[in-house]
């Protein structure tokens, strides 16, 4: 069993842009700008260079940061997505399919699993631990539980950034992903946080686990994205509401969510 | 509820250091030296390196590569068949040297395979099979029926890959920060061990060549031309290789004859450029300088410490001039990837598993191809074997996105 805080949280896709929007939309109001990806912690110049991959998940990260008040130089990161930067995989694999086999230096850089923590750190100027992984569709899962352990383990907050992108055509063939999203939760040992959002428990169940439980966005679909099993879990703590998920962890093993607000209510009081 | 911007008390700028003590239990590592641990120690103590000229199909690059002999002969066992591909073929050669099959099945009955982790480091995965898709794209864009792999075009192949032929069911998870992947493994698995996550974890590594790395590689002007000449005045450039390792990580109970443990990790980033190491190589010393607390170690401590060395010419500059911040000569340093290129993600458990036989024979490596050693770094590196026991020993992995690691090892018995 697994005891962390969750100090803040960040998310973006096309149809919302932000944890404001995110509760916009759940509420079923209108959004207008939702979906533009400019985030300001990259410097204009590396912007540029940047994949839209990493533009996500640090936009997401730097959400989630503001919104718990913390330095982001002061945090370890893990970053999961199941499929990685498929964009860029289509782009090395078109060139190389074809002479001259000449690949973008920079697109190769940038091709890396860990590009979108490398950026941050840079950007940050973070020296903590970066971590990049997959889990394939079990991947918000296995990112929760890698992020949490550390937290407690290393007594450090850490951020979890997960995300999809959509799938470019030949990836269609055995992954069909429309809609990009990603989110990122900051995970903060108990009593790290002064005025935490919510405390999450986590406890792996020895059993194979179910399908995940899909939530339902007004207006929005994410089939098949990896990062949309955590979308049930960011609505609960949108709406305040204690809450327990199931997710699939590997093929013997479930990991069981329980978001509660007891602990946030106390701080708060206090 | 209330969003608005919230304090913070930042009381762990550090973190928790704590001290650890995990049993490493059987290990085994294939490369282009060979498929095995003797093979690798048999090339080790004559020098012969695993290196040759560029030969992989659909590839003209002029350079030198590291290539496991007929991996792309190894059969798949029928219950895996729909997850072939050239990396999950050299996690199955490597799966099944030394007896490791054997050690996990007993260690399946020993602690219950639901206690039991996987934790695998890759940067290349699979995607050498996604590579031959894209080369015969239908016209409308599709891959091929024979192609359509989902659980093979992914990241965590290898995790998916390990978990359906060992039957280890507890947590799973791979692991990709380019070259520091499966150096990182080791910190995974000692974290959900010290937690009680699980009890024990397979940790593995596997990377395979692929036209992705070498065009990629050469791309950036990395490439050589030669056999990679690491910490020499000549050197030019990186030798890609191949390779696959795993090692069981255990609570101490678990493993009676287990020879060495698992003392510390350290992890890092540069903060400083994707593909260029910070100048100073102030994020590797900081990798290195945590595995020393958590293990603790003081440098001097340390007998030996397997580099990162990969004959480019800023990581052997940089990485001898954090070495010189931390060690003095009573440490023996080497880099081992003359013999075996480097083999990237898999790079890190494959020089952790070269450092542990180094310490069960006293059998130092030197430095391969290191005939000209460069005479002005910081810190230099031995050019030949050298018979020496060792106590305690260090690796350092590097990656791309400024991902550093840093592990340290002790023998079990004194």
């Amino acid at each position: 069993m697994t005891d962390v805080d969750i100090a803040g949280a960040g998310i973006w896709s096309r149809k919302f842009g932000n944890w404001d929007e995110f509760r916009d939309v759940l509420a079923g109001r209108e959004v207008e700008a939702g979906g533009v990806l400019k985030p300001e912690l990259i410097p204009a110049r590396e912007r540029r260079r940047a994949p839209a991959a990493v533009k996500m998940a640090v936009e997401v990260m730097d959400q989630a940061c503001r919104m718990a008040d913390m330095e982001p130089q002061n945090v370890a990161t893990v970053f999961g997505s199941g499929m990685g930067d498929m964009q860029i995989t289509d782009y090395i694999c078109r060139t190389l399919a074809e002479a001259p086999r000449m690949v973008s230096p920079t697109k190769f850089h940038n091709s890396v699993h860990n590009a979108s923590t490398g950026y941050w750190s840079i950007a940050t100027g973070s020296h903590f631990a970066a971590n990049a992984i997959s889990a394939y569709s079990d991947t918000v899962a296995a990112s929760l539980l890698e992020g949490a352990v550390q937290a407690v383990e290393e007594e450090l907050p850490v951020i979890v950034a997960l995300e999809e992108l959509a799938a470019p055509q030949p990836f269609r063939s055995v992954i069909d992903v429309d809609e990009p999203l990603a989110i990122a939760v900051l995970l903060t040992p108990q009593g790290y946080a002064a005025a935490p959002l919510a405390g999450l428990r986590l406890d792996v169940r020895e059993e194979a686990p179910g399908a995940p439980a899909t939530h339902a966005v007004p207006g929005a679909e994410f089939d098949n994205n990896f990062a949309a099993p955590l979308l049930p879990l960011l609505a609960a703590l949108a709406d305040g509401e204690p809450s327990t998920f199931a997710l699939p962890l590997s093929q013997g093993a479930t990991l069981d969510l329980s978001l509660e607000f007891a602990a946030a209510a106390r701080t708060a009081q206090a | 509820m209330n969003l608005t911007r919230r304090s913070t008390v930042a009381r762990h700028s550090q973190g928790n250091l704590t001290h650890m003590r995990l049993a490493i239990g059987q290990y085994t590592a294939t490369s282009a030296v060979g498929a095995g641990l003797n093979a690798m120690r048999d090339a080790i103590r004559t020098g012969r390196s695993g290196l040759r000229r560029n030969d992989l199909e659909h590839c003209d690059l002029d350079t030198w590569i590291g290539r496991v002999q007929d991996v792309e002969s190894v059969e798949l066992p029928d219950s895996v068949a729909h997850l072939h591909s050239r990396n999950n073929q050299l996690a199955w050669l490597g799966l099944q040297q030394d007896g490791m099959l054997d050690s996990i099945t007993a260690l399946k009955e020993r602690a219950g395979p639901e206690r039991i982790g996987i934790v695998m480091g890759t940067s290349t995965s699979s995607i050498g099979r996604t590579e031959k898709a894209y080369r015969h794209l239908l016209p409308s864009d599709e891959m091929p029926p024979e192609y359509r792999q989902p659980l093979v075009h992914n990241l965590h192949s290898p995790g998916i890959f390990v978990q359906a032929v060992t039957g280890i069911t507890g947590p799973s998870l791979t692991i990709s920060t380019a070259c520091s992947s499966s150096a990182k493994v080791f910190a995974s698995a000692a974290r959900w061990i010290n937690h009680g996550l699980v009890d024990a974890v397979l940790v593995g590594g596997v990377d395979s060549l692929c036209m992705s790395i070498l065009y990629g590689f050469n791309s950036l002007e990395l490439v050589s031309p030669n056999p990679c000449r690491p910490f020499d005045r000549r050197r030019d450039g990186i030798s890609i290789g191949e390779s696959c390792g795993y090692a069981i990580v255990a609570r101490p109970e678990l493993i009676d004859d287990s020879d060495f443990v698992l003392l510390g990790y350290g992890e890092s980033a540069d903060a400083y450029h994707m593909s260029h190491p910070h100048p100073d190589g102030k994020g590797a010393l900081l990798a290195m300088t945590q595995a020393l607390q958590r293990a603790e170690l003081d440098a001097g401590d340390v007998d030996y410490i397997n580099l990162h060395g990969t004959a480019s010419q800023a990581n052997d500059r940089i990485e001898s001039r954090a070495l010189a911040q931390l060690f003095s000569e009573n440490t023996l340093a080497s880099s081992t990837k003359g013999w075996t290129g480097h083999t990237l993600g898999a790079a890190g458990i494959l020089e952790a598993i070269i450092t542990l036989e180094a310490m069960r024979y006293g059998e130092v490596p030197g430095t391969l191809n290191c005939d000209e050693p460069e005479d002005d770094f910081d810190f230099g590196v031995i050019r030949q074997n050298v018979a020496r026991p060792i106590r305690y020993a260090m690796t350092n992995s590097f990656g791309f996105g400024g991902n550093n690691a840093s592990l340290a090892f002790g023998a079990a018995h004194d």
